[in-house]
C-alpha cells in the first residue's frame, strides 16, 4: 500500500513541536549511544512484548487487502499475515512467503516460488492458488489498480502448487518490490465476513483483537525461523502524547513511530533507547514545471534549491532528527546516486540566475500548505524566511487538510507535500515523475527522464540497470520540480530491555519478528 | 465549552417560586403530562442540533470521500466512492434517511463501511464509566465542600474554598489533565500515565481511572461547589431555617436537615448541567490519557468528514444528557411536592 495520508500524518507526528524545541534548544547530538545496546548480548527466548502504536478508533481496518490508515492495524496485520517479499537493507528486497523469483527476459512475466513448508495458522500448506485468491482480492480493491500498477486480475495465475506467475502489462524490472508491500495472503475462498479470523502464515497468530488492541502469539511452525517472542501485546494510541507517556512511565515496552518531540523528552532517560530509522520520510516543497506557473523555467527552481539552508531545515525543522537530501527522491534505495555532488546554499548564483530567468522579483508568491503532519506548515515558513535572502518574496498560506488534497495537491504552483513510503527511485519514478503517471505532483514532462526511466525498467541485468537508474537520478536531480531539502527519521522509543527492534523505514519499521526481551 | 462564571444555575429553588395558587387536584397526572411535554421539547431540540451538525459537516472543506481516500486514488475512483456512499444526494435526503433509522437503533454507516452502532457500542460503555464516576465524585466532592463553606458564611473556610472553586472552574480539562499526568505519573509514578484496554475492551485496572476520572471532576467540582454554596445559602435565609437555628439545633443538623432539602433543586440543576460539561470534557480527556471512549471515535469522524458518526456520537450522548435532565426535574418535581 502505498501510505495513505493518514498514516503518513501518524508517521510524521510530533515534527512541529521538535521545530520549537530546536529553536530554542542548542545542536542536537546526532550519534546514537543506543544503537550499540541492541547487538550486545545472546538473544534470549520468552516474554511478552508490548508495543504501543497509533490509530484512530473510528478508522479500524482488520481486512488486510484494506487501506490501513491505523499504524496499529498495519502492525498487527504485518505480524499475522505475510507477503511475498519484505524489505531489506541490501538489497532492499528480501524473499518471504516466495522464496525466489525469476522473470522473463522482457521484464514483464514474473514467477514466484513459495517457500518450503510454508502453512497458515491452521496448519494447512500455503498453495500457490492462496496468494493468486490474496493478490486478486487485493486488485478487486477500490485502490486496487494503483497498489498493483500495472497488473490485470486476469494476469495473476497458479502455475502448480508452488508458483505464481504475474504478468505486467510493461516490463518492470522492480516487480518484487512490490510485492512487499501490498501481498498480504489470506486462504483462497475466504470470505469478505471471515476476514478478520482469517488465519494468516506470519510469525504470529492472533488471540484477540479488541477495539484496535490486540494479542498475538508466536507461531511455532513459521517457515520463517525461530521467533523468540511468546507473545506480542498491540496497544492503540490516539496521540503521539499519550504514547510516549506510557512509555516513559513502564506501561509499555516500545512506542513505533512515536516521533521528535518523544526523542527529545526521552533523551535524557538511561532506561530508554531511541530508535532513529534514517530516511524514514521526504517532505519535499513543489515546485510547479508545466507552462504557465512561474516556476516552469529550470533556472528559477534551481535558484530556489540553491537558496535553501539544508542543514538549518534539518536542525530547525525536524529537530536534527533527519538529514540533508539533495532533491532526488528514494534515499532509502540501496541504489540511491550517492555521487551526485550535494547541492548546497548559493545565494549569489541563485540571484544570477534568477536574473537571466528574468523572474519577477516584485510579487510576493504563495507556498501552499496543510497541518496534516505537525512541522509541514512550519517547513514552509522556514523555507519563506531562507529564501528570501535571495530576494524571492514567498507568502505561506496554510490550507485545510481537505481544501489541500482537493484543491492544491497536484495543481497548485508552490506546494509543500509528504511521502512516508520512502523505498526506492523507482517507486518515485512511477508514482509522481514520469509525465502519465496519476499523481504526477510537479506536472514534470521530461522525454529524457521518461526514456530513462523505460530503459532502466526494461534492462535485466542488474549492473546496467543501476547505471541506467544513476542516470534517472541525475536528471531528476538537475531538472525536476522537487526541492528535497531532508529526510525525517522515523523515531521508536523502547525501553532498554528490548533487543532486536526493526531499523528499516517504511514497511520495515513494522518488522518486529526477530526482537527479544533481556530481562 | 464555555461555562459563564457567574452564578446563573444559583437561582432560587423551586420551592422559593409564587405558583402555589393553582395546585391542580391531581398533581402527579399534571406532573407526567408536564414531563411528555418536556420529552418532547427536549427530543425536538436533538433532532434540531443533529441536523445542525449534518449541515456543520456538510460545511467543512472536502468530504468523508476525499478524507478517507489513499493518496493516489485516481479521481474516478473517489467518485465512485462518493456515489457508494450517498454523498452525492443533498444533504437534507442523506440527514432524512438517517433520522428515519433512529428510532429502530440503526445509526447508519461508517464512511469507512462499519455499522455506526458497532463502532459506538465498544466506547459507549467506557465513557459512561468515566462520566460517571466524574459525576459521582463531583457531586460528593461539591456537595462536601458546599456544605463546609456554608457551615461559617463568610468566614476563612469559605473564602477558600469559594475562591479555589472559582480558581478551578475555569481551569480547562487539558491542563488539569497534563499536570496530573506530570506530577502523579510521572514524577510520583503512584498512577498509570494512560489508560490500556484489557481483551474485553474495558480499561485493564482500575487505578488507571482515578486520574482520568480526577481530571475531568476538578472543573465541574469547582462549578458545583458554587451552586451548593450559594444555594445553601438562599436556603439558610428562609423562615424554617432561622427558626431551627433559634431553636439551639446545632449547625451540621440544621445544614443537613432544614437547608440541603430546599437547596436540592438547585444543586440537582447544577449537577444536571454538568453531565453536558463532563461528556464534553471527556473528548478531550481520554485523547489525554489515551482513554478508550467515544471521545477518539468522535475527533476521528470529525477529521473523516463522516456525518453519520459525528451524529451518532451526539445522538447517544444527548440521549444521556437528555435523560439526566428529566432526572433532575424529577427530583425538583419531587422536592416541589409535585410541580415541575
Amino acid at each position: 500500500m502505498e501510505l495513505n495520508r493518514r498514516q503518513l500524518l501518524w508517521a510524521g507526528g510530533g515534527i512541529g513541536a521538535a521545530a520549537l524545541l530546536a529553536a530554542c534548544g542548542s545542536g542536537v547530538d546526532t550519534s546514537s549511544p543506543d544503537a550499540a545496546k541492541n547487538s550486545s548480548a545472546k538473544p534470549k527466548a520468552g516474554g511478552t512484548l508490548r508495543i504501543g502504536a497509533l490509530g484512530r478508533a473510528n478508522a479500524i481496518i482488520r481486512d488486510p487487502h484494506g487501506s490501513q490508515a491505523n499504524e496499529s492495524d498495519y502492525l498487527i496485520l504485518s505480524l499475522v499475515y505475510d507477503t511475498l517479499t519484505i524489505p531489506g537493507a541490501k538489497p532492499n528486497t528480501l524473499p518471504r512467503l516466495a522464496s525466489s523469483w525469476t522473470s522473463s527476459d522482457d521484464l514483464k512475466t514474473w514467477r514466484f516460488t513459495l517457500a518450503k513448508g510454508a502453512t497458515f495458522h491452521d496448519g494447512t500448506p500455503v498453495t500457490a492458488e492462496d496468494v493468486v485468491f490474496s493478490l486478486r482480492r487485493l486488485r478487486g480493491t477500490p485502490s486496487g489498480a494503483s497498489r498493483l500498477p500495472g497488473i490485470k486480475a486476469g494476469n495473476i495465475k497458479a502455475e502448480g502448487t508452488d508458483t505464481v506467475v504475474l504478468v505486467s502489462d510493461y516490463a518492470n524490472a522492480e516487480l518484487p518490490l512490490l510485492m512487499r508491500l501490498t501481498t498480504f495472503v489470506v486462504k483462497k475462498g475466504t470470505a469478505d465476513k471471515e476476514i478478520e479470523k482469517a488465519p494468516g502464515t506470519g510469525p504470529f497468530k492472533l488471540e484477540w483483537f479488541r477495539g484496535g488492541n490486540a494479542r498475538l502469539v508466536r507461531n511455532d511452525e513459521w517457515y520463517g525461523g525461530k521467533v523468540l517472542l511468546d507473545a506480542i501485546e498491540v496497544k492503540i494510541f490516539e496521540s503521539p502524547q499519550a504514547l510516549s507517556n506510557a512509555l516513559l512511565a513502564g506501561q509499555i515496552d516500545v512506542a513505533s513511530n512515536v516521533g521528535a518531540v518523544a526523542a527529545r523528552t526521552a533523551e535524557k532517560r538511561k532506561d530508554v533507547q531511541v530508535v532513529r530509522r534514517p530516511n524514514d520520510m521526504a517532505m519535499p516543497i513543489v515546485m510547479r514545471t508545466a507552462a504557465g506557473s512561474p516556476f516552469a523555467d529550470p533556472k528559477v527552481r534551481e535558484a530556489l534549491r540553491l537558496a535553501v539552508d539544508r542543514e538549518a531545515m534539518v536542525r530547525q525543522v525536524l529537530s536534527g532528527y533527519g538529514s540533508v537530501a539533495n532533491d532526488i527522491l528514494g534515499t532509502g534505495d540501496p541504489g540511491y546516486a550517492e555521487d551526485v555532488p550535494q547541492r548546497a546554499r548559493d545565494l549569489a548564483k541563485a540571484k544570477s540566475l534568477l536574473k537571466e530567468a528574468g523572474f519577477e522579483l516584485s510579487k510576493t508568491y504563495e507556498l501552499m500548505t496543510t497541518e496534516d503532519i505537525p512541522g509541514l506548515a512550519e517547513m514552509a515558513t522556514l523555507f519563506a524566511t531562507q529564501v528570501r535572502e535571495a530576494d524571492i518574496k514567498i507568502k505561506v498560506v496554510k490550507q485545510e487538510s481537505g481544501t489541500f488534497w482537493d484543491k492544491t495537491w497536484l495543481k497548485g504552483d508552490l506546494y509543500t507535500t509528504y511521502w512516508g513510503t520512502n523505498d526506492s527511485v523507482v517507486f518515485f519514478a512511477s508514482k509522481v515523475l514520469v509525465s502519465e503517471s496519476g499523481t504526477n505532483e510537479t506536472g514534470w514532462k521530461n522525454p529524457e527522464f521518461d526514456a530513462a526511466y523505460r530503459t532502466a525498467m526494461a534492462t535485466k541485468d542488474p549492473a546496467a540497470r543501476a547505471k541506467l537508474l544513476r542516470e534517472v537520478q541525475q536528471i531528476q536531480h538537475d531538472a525536476s520540480g522537487y526541492l528535497l531539502w531532508g529526510m525525517a527519521d522515523g523515531i521508536d522509543l523502547a525501553a532498554a530491555t528490548v533487543r532486536g527492534l526493526p531499523r528499516l523505514p517504511g514497511y520495515g519499521r513494522v518488522q518486529f519478528e526477530r526482537a527479544w526481551l533481556n530481562r | 465549552m464555555a461555562e459563564p462564571l457567574t452564578d446563573t444555575a444559583a437561582q432560587p429553588g423551586a420551592g422559593a417560586t409564587g405558583g402555589k395558587t393553582s395546585v391542580p387536584s391531581r398533581p402527579w397526572l399534571f406532573a407526567g403530562v408536564r414531563l411528555l411535554g418536556l420529552l418532547a421539547r427536549r427530543s425536538l431540540l436533538l433532532a434540531v442540533l443533529l441536523a445542525t451538525l449534518f449541515v456543520a459537516v456538510e460545511l467543512l472543506p472536502g468530504d468523508a470521500a476525499m478524507a478517507t481516500s489513499e493518496r493516489g486514488e485516481s479521481a474516478a475512483d473517489i467518485a465512485e466512492r462518493r456515489a457508494l456512499l450517498g454523498l452525492d444526494r443533498p444533504v437534507t435526503e442523506r440527514f432524512g434517511d438517517w433520522m428515519t433509522g433512529l428510532p429502530t437503533g440503526d445509526l447508519g454507516t461508517s464512511a469507512r463501511g462499519e455499522p455506526v452502532a458497532d463502532l459506538l457500542s465498544r466506547p459507549f460503555p467506557n465513557t459512561l464509566l468515566l462520566g460517571g464516576l466524574a459525576l459521582l465524585v463531583t457531586l460528593l466532592a461539591s456537595l462536601a465542600l458546599g456544605g463546609w463553606a456554608a457551615l461559617r458564611p463568610g468566614g476563612m473556610t469559605d473564602r477558600a474554598v469559594s475562591g479555589g472553586a472559582t480558581a478551578v472552574l475555569a481551569l480547562p480539562e487539558f491542563v488539569v489533565g497534563v499536570a496530573l499526568v506530570l506530577v502523579f505519573a510521572q514524577w510520583l509514578e503512584w498512577l498509570p500515565a494512560v489508560t490500556l484496554a484489557d481483551s474485553g475492551g474495558a480499561p485493564a485496572s482500575w487505578q488507571m481511572l482515578v486520574l482520568p476520572v480526577v481530571a475531568l471532576s476538578i472543573p465541574q467540582i469547582g462549578w458545583n461547589t458554587r451552586i451548593v454554596r450559594a444555594a445553601l445559602a438562599d436556603e439558610a435565609e428562609a423562615p424554617h431555617v432561622e427558626t431551627a437555628v433559634l431553636d439551639g439545633l446545632p449547625s451540621h443538623r440544621v445544614l443537613l436537615h432544614h437547608v440541603l432539602p430546599g437547596a436540592l433543586p438547585a444543586i440537582a440543576a447544577g449537577l444536571a448541567t454538568s453531565t453536558g460539561m463532563l461528556l464534553g470534557g471527556a473528548v478531550v480527556v481520554e485523547t489525554i490519557f489515551n482513554y478508550p471512549g467515544l471521545g477518539a471515535v468522535l475527533a476521528g469522524a470529525v477529521t473523516d468528514r463522516d456525518s453519520p458518526v459525528v451524529a451518532g456520537v451526539v445522538a447517544v450522548t444527548g440521549a444521556v444528557i437528555t435523560g439526566v435532565l428529566l432526572l433532575a426535574d424529577l427530583v425538583r418535581a419531587w422536592a416541589s411536592g409535585g410541580r415541575l
